[in-house]
């Protein structure tokens, strides 16, 4: 299934940016939510894993590609696992692995058997699950609103980055992009969550996180 | 008497979820820091009797400055305020010295409570 947004809304031809205050407040929000998830995935792997400082852009429909690729940096092939969430915002998480995630994960797990490609998909279904689970949940408790999300299905099995973002047909004008990403040192394991929130999500955020505000 | 207090954290808006935090009995002179840097140079003219330290800062962050601390007096009771909340994470920095290790959102019932243990307030 291909991300659907209206592609023949009117395109507003800018949507306003983020106050310094409203930008901080959201990365905070996410910063909150990313360190619960690294904490759970801290604990099914058994191991530290290193978290990045959030990334979070506004960009236009025909940038979305080009700014994801800058914060992925991977020309290699990648798996990935798509989530869409709904309620009070709307959107979708995508978590991208390396092409050896699956079996990063199986050692890190302790797992002594070679997994066949579909035990492979199992496994990153469940990771991607339990971190885009973590952070939707943080976010939505930290700034006290309703999300719910629905069930990971698999969006790349071994492609290229860019092969995924084009054949997810992004065919919104505007889309607030967020960016974070978990490593284990030492074994060279790295997965991006990346958060996309379509442009009539960016507004309604905008009056979420002044009301967050208002609260502190 | 105000205790001198040093909150550092490059998020005003956690900075602000801080203070709103703090027990409001609480007598305390503040002082606010955007990194590393800025909480040593507080520390040092003596505005941080406590200080309450995040970990991810640039210039400067939380681990770089217990570091930094142990090597000088190290005559302040430090709080780490945190997003990343792995043991490991809880561990290593009461391994630098620090008192105690709460998780972001701040709570006032934990502030409080490591508030009371290390009797910096008596009630709260």
């Amino acid at each position: 299934m291909a991300l659907s947004y209206p592609a023949d809304k009117p395109s507003l031809m800018s949507i306003q940016p983020y106050t310094e205050d409203q930008s901080d407040a959201l990365q905070e929000v996410v910063n909150i939510a990313m360190g619960q998830a690294g904490d759970s995935l801290a604990r099914i792997l058994g191991n530290f894993v290193a978290l990045s400082v959030p990334r979070i852009r506004l960009a236009t429909g025909k940038d979305v590609i080009k700014t994801v690729a800058g914060m992925v940096d991977n020309n290699a092939e990648i798996s990935a696992i798509r989530q869409t969430f709904s309620n009070s915002l709307r959107g979708e998480a995508v978590v991208v692995f390396a092409q050896t995630g699956a079996d990063d994960l199986a050692d890190l797990m302790g797992y002594d058997t070679v997994l066949d490609s579909s035990a492979k998909q199992e496994l990153l279904l469940e990771v991607g699950n339990l971190l885009v689970g973590t952070v939707i949940t943080g976010i939505a408790e930290t700034l006290e609103t309703d999300l719910s999300f629905s069930a990971p299905s698999l969006v790349a099995k071994c492609t290229s980055l860019d092969q995924m973002l084009v054949a997810e047909q992004l065919s919104w004008s505007h889309a607030l992009l967020m960016e974070v990403n978990f490593t284990v040192e030492g074994c060279g394991f790295k997965c991006h969550l990346l958060i996309f929130m379509a442009e009539e999500t960016i507004d309604t955020l905008r009056g979420i996180l002044d009301e967050f505000m208002d609260g502190i | 008497m105000a205790v001198p207090v040093t909150i550092v954290d490059d998020s005003s808006v956690s900075r602000k979820m801080l203070i709103r935090a703090l027990p409001p009995q609480w007598s305390i002179e503040l002082t606010q820091a955007k990194n590393g840097e800025e909480a040593l140079a507080a520390y040092r003219d003596g505005k941080a009797e406590v200080m309450f330290l995040d970990l991810t800062m640039p210039v400067m962050n939380g681990y770089q400055v217990l570091e930094q601390l142990q090597k000088e007096q190290f005559n302040t009771f430090v709080v780490v305020i945190s997003a990343d909340i792995q043991p490991k994470a809880q561990e290593r920095v009461k391994k630098l010295g620090a008192i105690a290790f709460i998780k972001k959102p701040v709570k006032t019932s934990d502030i409080a409570k490591v508030l009371h243990e290390y009797g910096i307030v008596l009630s709260c």
